[in-house]
């Protein structure tokens, strides 16, 4: 089937409007560094926010629930100060647990995690902008990955341009979710600005046109094999921005510098990017390895062997390892923290090898016109 | 062997208390007696002879998470080289080009195996001490987790308060009730539960769940194991084959049949499935406009096969990711190329060639081919041409070449020797090359044939006819009896990382004391610990789990909202039924 030469220039269109307004989404991001609330000042906002939130939610479940525990508690004129409870040793130990335990009855009700998005809402122009448009660009991103499958009738996932398009429309999606649910707009910069310098190279260096594929790729395990793998890199990709920004909070924590520098007092805490990263890590794992099965059967269906260890293979398998090894070495005591990062971005660094290594072997698939 | 083997949470250090059999934050000599425990009973230091005692030593070191990170590094490491230097059961002319340019590091590269990285002996230990590592860390972890199973969860520890979460709430029920009640739930969401003893003090209840998340892990490092056993399975029992067939040909599964043969470590010839292949049709197809002008499109190798001799023949598309599976041997497209037909009749006029033999593409873009063509029946002398094959033959500035891979316009460009083909030296030659040191050329400049065109030879050898061509097929002929186990301990391996990554272990406790004098009413304390939390959310169904046992799905509603018009209507507003929070790090007085 030919190429549709008309989607293909609308696909062609929509990725270029994507990368304009990611730029700018970037600036926004950039920003809010430059002139919004500090960090600090925000998390302040924030617990005003959460307060509010509350006193919602909380007026519903008295509504629900009221009644005789309320009475119970204050029953005995619990007034107590918490503080004091835990410091109070001498006395017996059930009435320890109970004097905690009405301490904790009468302290302040519990914080519900505001919604991500009230969370933006509360964070300022210049983060609500950045969100705002890098959601407006993921939507032209991914309307420009759907019109160049639709140009070319298959996945459009077949040559190097086509998979750096796809990797870097899921890796803003993957961060757009990560940024609701983790409130993490602090990382808007660094993650956006990634996307765009890997969408200008596609746009710059590798573009290719739309094509038909060689009958080597002609598999719907191909498919299969190329989605997971572009999930997730482009998952790994992100958990790699994570992983530099840990590495950076982390030297600066590890010096007692504490948060007092602008680029530290805005990025999420040391701890916070470790788990997040982590957070991501396992989720691109289990979709790598199912994309490296998938792409054995493909190899197997297309080839006859499942496992060759050419080079596309073996990079595969070593980033799937040293995935592994990161793993590990968050479980392994004295190589958590910033070894086990540096494993993460060794893994990311042969990821990025083994892509420049897939490009080479598309155009190669030619070579199966020729005797093996 | 205990620290290697508990990895710890930084959110859970604070944790013994409650996961003490875990042996989190093992000392040295907790982890000596565990490994005395599960190996033979022995103490740690007291072993019968020294050389036990060392290779005690040696196994708890290799079993170490520690030492299966360095080798799941190495690993890693070791596979870099097999993918940057030529290897031998790929490319094998690479390898040879390899040591014809570095004539002084090639021998050194060969004695490290690096051409052939994957079997080398160096990489092979490796990962077989990282898969006796696996299985001496999986099994003790599998006879731990059936105990724990087994085991109810402990105690609930005395200050709940200290736990990573921990909330409390008001009900108007007797300790013992509103324990009973909570526990109610707990195992209405399916935790196992652990009650006080009789000659223990009560108002308590322990909960666990999320048991899969350990086997999860344990499934998926097994599944890995089953990979490997697969691997090794398909490498003593299958084998590989290749097969040039031109269109016309029949070939069967036999040693003598097929041109290259790898067979298992345990195949042997009469292992080959018998069956019958007769190659009907082969043909390419490319596109024709556009940008990927000369790409092929689709390729079609059109076969008959029989499974066994007699049995009756079927017909088949072998296309490129559509092998043909024969009782559970494959048959693989993997390349295609054309055969010119040439007759070459001597002076006599009698026919003493008519075949086709297959010419190797030279350029795989547009398909000009190289090829011999040998006459030994001619006399006086044999006969032996040297030629190019092109499919849409073009010329310019006098050189042949071809625009496009599809036959067009086939052209041949043969140049003609005369002498001793050197067939019955005694050694084997390939179908492919020319052996020319015993003969001499005759025609002083290539000859250019059509389809239907003859070439007359000087010194009345007779002529050379270019008939037409056929087209061939290289198939490959594999079986892999490992390869169903491995998709299978593959898809398990995936399985089980889910598991892991998505089953949180955790443990809830409930603690409920007296909140008035009477006895009638108490304050009930929740603590909850998530062991793993890996994708994280442990708070969010902790803070739903307190919400649900306060609200208490069980117990009597109407005796909690009765006494609305409380004297004391501050206690109203304070939300005392709610659940409260207690953060013991950031906010230890709230
Ligand atoms: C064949 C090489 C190995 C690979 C590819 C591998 C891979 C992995 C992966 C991906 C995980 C994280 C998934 C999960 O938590 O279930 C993991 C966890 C784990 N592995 Fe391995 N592993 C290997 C060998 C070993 C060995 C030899 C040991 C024992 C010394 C081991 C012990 C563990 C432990 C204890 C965990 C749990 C870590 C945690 O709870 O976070 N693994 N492994």
């Amino acid at each position: 089937m030919s190429v549709n030469q008309s989607m293909a220039s609308l696909s062609g269109d929509f990725l270029i409007a994507a990368l304009m307004i990611y730029s700018a989404s970037v600036i926004a991001f950039a920003g809010d560094f430059a002139f919004g609330r500090p960090r600090r000042a925000a998390a302040k906002a924030g617990t005003g926010l959460t307060g509010t939130a509350l006193i919602d939610t909380g007026e519903e479940r008295e509504l629900a629930t009221v009644g005789a525990g309320a009475d119970a508690a204050s029953a005995d004129g619990v007034t107590v100060d918490g503080s004091a409870t835990p410091a109070d040793k001498a006395r017996s130990q059930a009435a320890e647990l109970a004097d905690a335990a009405r301490a904790k009855v009468v302290a302040s009700p519990p914080a519900p995690p505001a919604s991500g998005w009230q969370a933006i809402g509360q964070a300022g122009a210049w983060v609500r902008a950045g969100v705002v448009l890098s959601a407006l660009g993921a939507t032209a991103h991914l309307v420009a990955v759907v019109t160049r499958g639709l140009a070319v009738h298959r996945a459009p996932w077949g040559n190097m341009y086509e998979f750096v398009t796809a990797l870097t429309c899921v890796a803003t999606l993957f961060f757009l979710y990560v940024l609701i649910r983790y409130r993490a707009w602090a990382l808007g910069v660094f993650v956006m600005g990634a996307v765009v310098l890997a969408l200008g190279l596609a746009e710059t260096v590798i573009y290719t046109a739309a094509g038909p594929l060689v009958p080597a790729l002609q598999s719907y395990w191909l498919s299969i094999h190329v989605t997971a793998m572009t999930l997730a890199t482009g998952v790994f990709f992100v958990a790699a921005v994570l992983g530099a920004l840990y590495l950076i909070a982390e030297r600066y924590r590890a010096r007692g510098a504490g948060r007092g520098n602008g680029l530290i007092a805005r990025i999420p805490s040391a701890d916070q990017l470790d788990k997040l990263t982590y957070r991501t890590v396992i989720f691109g794992f289990p979709v790598w390895t199912f994309g490296v099965i998938a792409g054995a059967i493909w190899a197997d269906q297309a080839w006859g062997r499942y496992w060759g260890w050419d080079p596309v293979e073996t990079w595969a398998f070593i980033t799937w390892v040293l995935y592994a090894c990161y793993l590990h070495a968050r479980a392994t005591a004295g190589w958590r923290g910033r070894r086990a990062h540096y494993i993460q971005l060794i893994g990311f660094v042969s990821l990025v090898t083994n892509m420049l290594v897939v490009q080479v072997f598309i155009t190669g698939m030619h070579s199966y016109a020729g005797v093996s | 062997m205990t620290d290697i083997r508990a990895p710890q949470d930084a959110a859970e250090d604070e944790s013994q208390l409650a996961f003490p059999e875990d042996g989190r934050n093992a000392v040295q000599a907790s982890a000596a007696a565990a490994t005395a425990t599960a190996d033979d009973g022995d103490g740690a230091g007291a072993g019968p002879a020294a050389g036990w005692g060392w290779f005690r030593w040696a196994w708890r070191q290799l079993t170490s998470m520690r030492t299966a990170l360095v080798l799941l590094f190495l690993l890693a490491l070791g596979s870099v080289p097999g993918s940057i230097l030529p290897q031998q059961g790929q490319d094998p002319a690479a390898v040879q080009n390899y040591f014809n340019s570095h004539p002084a590091l090639a021998p050194w590269l060969n004695h490290l195996g690096l051409f052939n990285t994957f079997a080398a002996p160096w990489f092979a230990a490796i990962y077989l001490l990282l898969f006796a590592s696996l299985v001496g860390c999986v099994v003790p972890r599998t006879f731990r987790l059936a105990g724990q199973a087994r085991m109810p969860p402990p105690r609930a520890p005395r200050n709940l308060g200290r736990l990573p979460h921990s909330e409390s709430y008001a009900v108007a029920l007797p300790p013992v009730q509103a324990v009973a009640a909570a526990a109610a739930i707990l195992r209405g969401k399916r935790f196992r539960l652990r009650h006080p003893a009789a000659d223990e003090a009560g108002g308590w209840v322990s909960a666990e769940k999320g048991y899969l998340r350990e086997a999860g892990n344990l499934l998926f490092h097994l599944a890995l194991l089953g990979v490997l056993v697969s691997v090794a399975i398909g490498g003593l029992f299958g084998y590989k084959a290749d097969k040039l067939i031109v269109e016309g040909q029949t070939f069967s599964d036999t040693l003598t049949a097929l041109d290259e043969f790898h067979p298992g470590r345990l195949v042997t010839g009469s292992d080959l499935a018998p069956f019958q292949l007769t190659l009907k049709q082969f043909s390419a197809s490319y596109y024709t406009s556009g940008e990927s002008r000369g790409q092929p499109s689709s390729f079609d190798a059109r076969v008959s096969y029989s499974s066994s001799p007699g049995a009756p023949s079927r017909p088949y598309d072998i296309r490129i990711n559509q092998p043909l599976n024969v009782d559970s041997v494959k048959v693989y497209l993997i390349g295609h190329g054309y055969a010119p037909e040439f007759t070459v009749t001597d002076a006599a006029g009698k026919v003493v060639y008519d075949e086709a033999p297959p010419f190797i593409p030279a350029n795989t873009g547009t398909f000009l081919s190289d090829g011999v063509v040998k006459v030994p029946d001619a006399a006086p002398d044999q006969l032996g041409f040297i030629g190019v094959f092109v499919p849409t033959g073009v010329t310019a500035g006098g050189i042949l070449d071809s625009a496009f891979p599809a036959p067009y316009n086939p052209a041949v460009s043969l140049l003609g020797y005369a002498g001793d083909l050197g067939l019955n030296s005694g050694l084997a030659q390939s179908v492919f090359q020319l052996d020319t040191s015993a003969m001499t050329k005759i025609t002083s400049r290539p000859f250019l044939l059509q389809p239907g065109q003859s070439f007359t030879l000087p010194g009345g050898r007779g002529k050379i006819t270019f008939t037409g061509y056929k087209q061939w097929a290289s198939l490959a002929v594999t079986y892999d009896p490992g390869q169903v186990p491995a998709l299978i301990c593959g898809m398990l391996a995936i399985a089980g990382l889910l598991l892991s990554f998505l089953v949180r272990r955790r443990r809830v406790f409930v603690r409920a004391v007296p909140a008035a004098a009477d006895g009638e009413r108490s304050v009930v304390t929740v603590g909850g610990l998530a062991r793993t939390d890996a994708s994280g959310g442990f708070e969010d169904e902790f803070t739903e789990l307190v919400a649900q046992l306060s609200s208490g799905e069980a117990t009597p509603r109407s005796i909690i909202r009765a006494p609305r018009g409380a004297p004391d209507g501050k206690a109203t507003t304070s939300g005392a039924q709610q659940p409260a929070s207690h953060d013991s790090k950031t906010d230890p007085g709230a």
